[in-house]
């Protein structure tokens, strides 16, 4: 055990600063699609995403449904003038519409991370975090364990996984939601106390991404359940995740303010 | 070899064109198919399961007619018997001959409305209520816990029902289908650039194998072989796919034996994994790297610093690995539980790390060699003990030897052309592809026309291991479950498509 330690110890500090610090990805990391040129776009374009999350207007102006991008680059290998991937982790947004780029609205990203420093610093209380798989392709999960590791350790911001939904503050949802898995999500859902926020994670939890083409599924966490925060992404990086749970504790606070 | 062995080795195709009237087709190299009437299915699997074959996939297929498709992993080849079913909705249960056929049929049932005839018990297998279970009670004063979907922890859903009288687990039933996508029915329609996305995305933590096999599929359907340096980087990006899942299961079981340093340092070496798989590609789960031809696009980082970083990781691993394998509290949960014996592994045709455990020599990679593993070698890892222990030393083996393996790849890469995507012609065909995934084979039978994808059926390693994963569980307790539940590494996503 004192070997043990001693690891411990040589390894040192590699905890990231996020989000008191900007965490940067590698170059090329694919986080985000953006739109660099929105005009004179071609209808063939939507062609070019197998989940039908861009659109072409009839005067030419092309949007982007980040929820429902799986970020598999091939707009951005068809188009490099036009798509382009974002150099930041962050996708997370409280409303379905702001995912969408290309339209006026979205959010300043600068003054958000501002905001959520001063949140977590003056987040005194722990928030409970209860996980359902709803039908994932395993990703998220591996991302939403990574939380736990030295890199991300989101215990540091107050975050912990809960066994129990009855202590949990946060419903945190991967996949599209399957028929035999509704009604365990619901009933994880109603189980929880108030306030209770519920965030998406993941493009098959914000949109049905792939699945949503196919008949079973529900197509999103928000065809089941109310959803407060939707975290894009295919599977959303650990920096994502931290950056959605963090805004969701604003929806709590709100909530239990109200 | 000389004459004589040559002869000890028994054609399937000599063995079953008389017994059993069935037809040779043509197929491109690594599988032979066989045409057969569906009455004499059972049989033909029997007759290869007696000479060693395993079964290894069992679903409908739609080309050149609607037929039902059992493929035997038989002395290096994959025998696809194929019996055209001509309307039929039923056909004889393979589950006489193999246990390993007892979860596809039920699945068969529930999906195609094929009633296998003899079948112990067709029970509801796809999308199950998870209040209403069949309750199999193996004696007096036996009591049920069922487990999941939702468990306890960041786990994928699936339902374990655990028999027990308190203490030891009497019988163990597994209850997938919780989360299954009808993804293969996904792949309907799609061109090859976004059918290889759905591939992807069945199983994130095998995303490269499924990529590959499915790649691979559609290459051998048409003729078409990538070029030398697309394979070799396809090599790269599975065998980083295997390290990060072999210290996930490290991840995983130093923290059912709450060992805090031991999963934090495990923790580290398999971010550092994912980084650098980042950095290659983007993508932290090796997405958008491989297209049927080839690659998609170049990697974003030279092999020097690839190699400079794994340098460094294979240091820490050595240290971290050597302390781990040496804390009793921690080998103590592992060595004896959930034990399986060859015999076991043999009969529910196992494969993967769970097979090489018991000291089969099973991986695709070596008896089915495919792309860059023709030309790069490496050993299959083996050891005899057969439990949660002894999987875990065979994972040490393979990151080991994975890392010798990205060595090689990339040892050539510069002395082969630029060219990394070869054209597709749009021509129609099918045939199987595969791969070793971390988890064991994966396979994939695909099906094409006109340069779109008709027809994908996917065998996948999850989905026949878990059986064996019930088996597993001999005088085990309840508290030794997790521990073996981790040390199978198995995805529900990779058994739920």
């Amino acid at each position: 055990m004192i070997e043990w330690i001693a690891r411990g110890l040589r390894t040192g500090i590699v905890t990231t600063r996020y989000p008191k610090r900007p965490e940067h990805p590698p170059a090329g990391f694919r986080g985000r699609v953006d739109i660099l040129e929105a005009d004179h776009g071609m209808p063939h374009l939507e062609a070019t995403c197998p989940t039908g999350a861009i659109h072409v207007n009839e005067d030419g102006r092309v949007s982007l449904d980040q929820g429902r991008c799986i970020l598999c680059g091939l707009c951005v290998a068809a188009d490099p003038v036009r798509f382009a991937f974002a150099h930041g982790y962050e996708t997370a947004t409280r409303r379905r519409a702001s995912l969408i780029a290309g339209e006026p609205g979205a959010d300043a990203l600068e003054d958000l991370r501002a905001t959520l420093g001063e949140r977590s610093r003056t987040l005194r209380r722990s928030i409970h975090i209860r996980h359902v798989d709803a039908g994932s392709d395993g990703g998220e999960e591996w991302e939403i364990q990574a939380l736990n590791n030295p890199y991300y350790d989101m215990q540091r911001l107050g975050f912990f996984f809960t066994l129990s939904p009855r202590h949990a503050d946060i419903l945190l949802v991967t996949g599209a939601v399957t028929p035999a898995m509704r009604t365990p999500l619901l009933r994880a859902w109603e189980t929880m106390p108030e306030p209770k926020a519920v965030v998406a994670a993941g493009t098959d939890a914000c949109s049905g991404g792939l699945s949503a083409a196919v008949e079973t599924s529900a197509g999103g966490v928000d065809a089941v359940l109310p959803v407060d925060v939707y975290v894009p992404g295919s599977p959303p990086s650990p920096i994502a995740l931290l950056h959605g749970l963090l805004l969701a504790t604003g929806v709590l606070t709100r909530e239990a303010a109200a | 070899m000389s004459a004589e062995r040559l002869r000890l080795v028994t054609d399937p195709v000599e063995l079953l064109e008389p017994q059993l009237s069935a037809a040779v087709e043509d197929s491109p190299d690594g599988e032979r198919r066989l045409r057969l009437p569906l009455s004499r299915i059972d049989a033909a699997v029997e007759a290869l399961a007696l000479r060693g074959g395993q079964l290894a996939a069992l679903f409908p297929v739609t080309a050149p007619e609607p037929s039902l498709l059992a493929a035997v992993a038989f002395q290096g080849d994959l025998v696809a018997l194929r019996a055209p079913l001509d309307g039929a909705e039923t056909y004889p249960s393979l589950s006489r001959v193999t246990p390993a056929a007892l979860l596809p049929e039920r699945e068969l049932h529930d999906r195609w409305r094929l009633t296998a005839v003899g079948h112990p018990d067709l029970l509801q297998a796809v999308d199950p209520d998870p209040d209403r279970f069949d309750r199999r009670i193996v004696g007096e004063q036996t009591f049920v816990i069922p487990y999941g979907p939702i468990r306890s922890g960041v786990f994928e859903s699936i339902q374990y029902v655990i028999e027990t009288g308190g203490e030891d687990v009497l019988a163990l039933h597994v209850r997938p289908f919780f989360k299954h996508r009808r993804l293969e029915q996904r792949f309907t329609g799609l061109g090859f650039d976004h059918a290889v996305q759905v591939a992807e995305r069945v199983a994130a933590i095998a995303g490269v194998a499924h990529a590959t096999a499915f790649c691979q599929a559609v290459e051998r359907a048409l003729g078409v072989e990538p070029t030398r340096r697309a394979q070799r980087w396809r090599v790269v990006h599975a065998e980083l796919e295997r390290i990060a899942n072999h210290l996930d299961v490290a991840v995983k079981l130093a923290e059912d034996a709450a060992l805090a340093v031991g999963v934090a340092r495990f923790g580290i070496l398999k971010e550092q994994i994912q980084r650098l798989r980042a950095q290659l590609c983007g993508s932290r789960f090796g997405r958008g790297v491989l297209v049927p031809g080839g690659l998609a696009a170049p990697p974003l980082l030279e092999p020097r610093v690839a190699l400079a970083v794994l340098d460094g990781f294979e240091r820490q691993l050595r240290r971290d690995r050597r302390l781990l394998l040496g804390t009793a509290s921690f080998t103590d949960r592992l060595v004896g539980s959930g034990a399986l014996d060859r015999e076991t592994v043999e009969a529910y045709a196992g494969i993967g790390p769970v097979a090489r455990a018991c000291g089969i020599a099973a991986d695709a990679r070596f008896e089915r060699p495919y792309g860059a593993y023709v030309r790069v070698g490496g050993r299959i890892a083996t050891v005899d003990e057969g439990d949660a222990m002894g999987r875990l030393r065979v994972r040490f083996h393979e990151i080991r030897e994975s890392l010798h393996i990205i060595r090689q790849a990339f040892e050539r890469l510069d002395k082969y052309g630029p060219e990394l995507r070869s054209d597709l012609p749009d021509a129609r065909g099918a045939a199987f592809g595969w791969a070793e995934a971390p988890m064991g084979e994966l396979i994939y039978w695909v099906e094409v026309a006109a340069g779109l994808v008709r027809t994908v059926r996917i065998s996948s390693p999850s989905l026949r291991n878990w059986p064996l994963f019930a088996a597993s569980f001999r005088g085990d307790v309840l508290t030794d479950f997790s521990f073996i539940e981790h040390s199978f590494g198995l995805t529900p996503a990779g058994a739920d498509r």
